[in-house]
């Protein structure tokens, strides 16, 4: 009977946690979502938690940026205010975290949302509710391609179809009879990897003499490198993202395999390298590259670097400088604030998607001679990349710059 | 007798409650809420297994996954409306999970967890599998939303003259089958059936001597507790509109887990914290600072301390604070 009394404490609890919830407030809608005289709110989700965390910089990256854009006097007079939302990486949270800022907070579009899974789960509803999702920071190759069905998403770096592709012209030019081993995570972006890469070697794809995948959950991909070692490739493809990537590397150490290796431009921040590179695997590794990297010396003097560098002293100080996601972070806000620039004073969603569709300009913060390009038919902004190769713990370019489609 | 009206006039009570907090908190929160509110249904069924039959499940979020398919699939390649797949998500679920406990019965403690870790792990790799790709589309999932089978996705739903946004509705439903499962739950486990899921916990050995078939008791538990996860698992699927294997992830039944010990194991009382937490926890984490690392720190510590201070959950901090007024009676339900 005393029970009853525990009982009666269910719906007290439940009011005093709802009250101290319900405080945060929704904002008051304008007219034009997001859009007010002096600001315009844009909004992402990017995992600033759990595994996937480094990525989140980019998020850093890029507000730094819209804030030196601000203190410029912002774009048409408006200031660009960037809330993100923190998914841990998770698609659910993504949707939770998209459906908060559209519902709740307003945003003109979404910008940066970083994952292929994460953008894939909230591209139905955003096109829907015709918001844009803008710049996705992911090199699925459905962003640029779905665009009849998703006319508001576009993504920003080259595919990774493209990138596999680049690999493979690489490898039928300089060792034709390559016996090739891949790694590869084991979902859409793995994949679209791999199959760029067999896309590209075309008759010759039967060199490729052993394809494991790993699932993202598992702890270590120790037990896939060994089994592609027994099939004596002297080729390794590391499709693999962050922590996997650096175990990729020890493992091949371990076993005192020495392939020549390609790795994935995602894992291939030099941050990440360095880690990967006390194993002594990493010397000779191929990769590409599209943004300047940070903690590459020979952009000292370059003005783009210069910038990226002041922007951050001034906004992020004590912060990595030498981080390249901070870099695609900026790369990326400079494409943004260029958009929003060109849709014009009297900014609205369909003016912004013009705008976005018919980009044409020198992003700073990418290689000399990329330009960020589209048009209503191609929705893919940059479409370059440069070979490179790690030596003495820094990649260094070679070759010309090379076409990513 | 008195006591049993009190109980169901607070039952009603909170229920009233529940039913009136739309109209003051923002569609967001309410949106939130009803994932609360999913977590409740899931954690629900978790603890029925591992609180009152002592089996641990580290799987939970597997067979969220199959209701939440079970649901998509319906609803997108078979125009099945939404409520109506729930009975069938929860089915397949319980089937699944029914199955699964047989051969689960060779297996104890750790070694039972680590077998229900097992289809965790593997479940959305299986998900991916090429030749279900029809019926799974892989990993660029089932999108839900706007599709006519969903309530109120696009335009919202007329109620006696008020129009519910998507977020209110989903928040209804699922509140509403929640209270529905809690009571069954409540019925369920005050009786014989779950006098028996306790002795089987307490010591299989005397349960079988007092002539609980301990085996049966197993099986029944992992597959109510699995129909439990799979109306959970359907609704999220409705809630978040998309699956694809990565909206369930790895993490989902760790946390779920972390859910029903934070709610009490063994008692009903505590649920609405357990699932307010799984909901809230890594956001509030988060918010101490932006440095990457710190969440998970934060989170970490949060939990440590949970378990120091309320070694019994939220269930036995409650009947802590009402010991002095209770004059020592210990309570479980």
């Amino acid at each position: 009977m005393k029970r009853v009394f525990l009982v009666g404490m269910l719906p007290l609890a439940a009011v005093a946690v709802t009250a101290a919830l319900a405080a945060g407030g929704a904002a008051a809608p304008s007219s034009d979502p997001g859009v007010s005289n002096s600001q315009v709110l844009i909004g992402g989700t990017a995992p600033l938690t759990g595994e996937a965390a480094a990525a989140g910089l980019t998020a850093s990256g890029a507000n730094a940026y819209f804030q030196w854009v601000n203190a410029h006097g912002g774009v048409k007079g408006r200031k660009i205010r960037y809330k993100v939302v923190d998914d841990g990486y998770d698609p659910a949270k993504t949707v939770q975290g998209t459906r908060q800022l559209v519902v709740q907070d307003h945003v003109f579009a979404l910008f940066n949302s970083v994952g292929t899974s994460q953008n894939i789960a909230i591209r139905p509803y955003l096109n829907q509710v015709k918001v844009p999702q803008l710049f996705v920071a992911s090199g699925w190759s459905g962003w640029g391609r779905d665009y009849r069905k998703y006319p508001f998403t576009m993504g920003f770096i080259p595919t990774y179809s493209a990138e596999g592709k680049i690999y493979a012209r690489h490898i039928l030019a300089t060792r034709k009879n390559a016996k090739i081993a891949v790694l590869y995570q084991n979902d859409e972006y793995g994949r679209e990897v791999l199959s760029g890469l067999r896309a590209g070697l075309g008759k010759r794809s039967r060199q490729i003499v052993a394809a494991r995948g790993y699932d993202p959950s598992e702890p270590s991909v120790q037990s896939e490198v060994a089994s592609l070692r027994s099939s004596n490739a002297n080729t390794l493809m590391i499709f693999a993202f962050g922590t996997r990537a650096i175990q990729a590397f020890v493992t091949v150490k371990k076993l005192g395999w020495k392939p020549q290796i390609y790795v994935n431009a995602v894992s291939a921040a030099t941050t990440t390298m360095r880690i990967a590179s006390s194993t002594g695997q990493t010397e000779g590794a191929i990769s590409i590259g599209f943004f300047k990297d940070p903690a590459d010396p020979r952009w000292a003097k370059d003005k783009g670097y210069r910038l990226y560098r002041s922007i951050m002293k001034r906004f992020l100080p004590g912060k990595t400088v030498s981080n390249g996601y901070y870099m695609a972070g900026m790369a990326a806000a400079c494409a943004m604030t260029q958009a929003l620039r060109s849709a014009g004073r009297n900014l609205t969603r369909g003016g912004l998607m013009r705008a976005v569709t018919r980009l044409n300009f020198k992003d700073p913060f990418t290689l000399p001679g990329i330009r960020v390009k589209t048009t209503p038919t191609d929705r893919f902004p940059i479409q370059q990349a440069q070979l490179e190769r790690w030596h003495k713990g820094r990649w260094h370019p070679f070759g010309r710059l090379l076409a990513a489609r | 007798m008195i006591g049993f009206a009190l109980r169901a006039l607070l039952f009603v009570g909170a229920l009233a409650l529940a039913a009136f907090l739309p109209t003051w908190l923002s569609t967001f929160r309410t949106y939130e809420f009803a994932y609360v509110g999913i977590y409740f249904i899931a954690i629900l069924g978790l603890n029925i297994l591992t609180g009152y039959t002592g089996q641990i499940s580290l799987g939970q979020g597997a067979f969220m996954a199959l209701g939440g398919y079970t649901t998509a699939i319906l609803m997108a390649d078979h125009g099945v409306k939404d409520v109506w797949t729930l009975p069938l998500a929860g089915l397949a679920a319980g089937v699944a999970g029914y199955l699964f406990g047989i051969p689960a019965l060779r297996l104890r403690g750790p070694y039972l967890a680590l077998a229900t870790f097992a289809i965790a792990v593997s479940l959305p790799t299986l998900l991916l599998y090429d030749k279900l790709d029809r019926l799974t589309h892989g990993e660029e999932g089932i999108n839900l939303f706007g599709i006519p089978e969903s309530t109120a996705s696009i335009t919202p739903l007329r109620v006696l003259g008020h129009d519910l946004p998507f977020e209110k509705w989903i928040y209804y439903l699922t509140w509403t089958i929640a209270a529905a499962l809690f009571l069954a739950a409540w019925l369920l486990l005050r009786g014989r059936t779950g006098r028996s899921f306790r002795a089987v916990r307490d010591s299989e050995v005397a349960a079988a001597v007092s002539g609980v078939h301990p085996a049966a008791y197993k099986t029944l538990a992992f597959g109510i507790s699995a129909f439990y996860a799979g109306v959970a698992g359907g609704l999220y699927a409705m809630a978040t509109t998309f699956v694809n294997p990565g909206t369930f992830p790895v993490a989902l039944s760790l946390t779920l887990l972390v859910g029903a010990v934070a709610s009490g194991l063994g008692s009903l009382w505590g649920l609405l914290a357990g699932a307010f937490l799984v909901e809230y926890l890594p956001t509030l984490a988060g918010k101490v600072s932006s440095q990457p690392g710190v969440a998970s720190v934060v989170y970490g510590g949060i939990l440590i301390a949970l378990v120091v201070l309320l070694p019994d959950g939220a269930a036995g901090g409650l009947r802590r604070l009402a010991r002095p007024l209770t004059s020592g009676r210990v309570f479980r339900s």
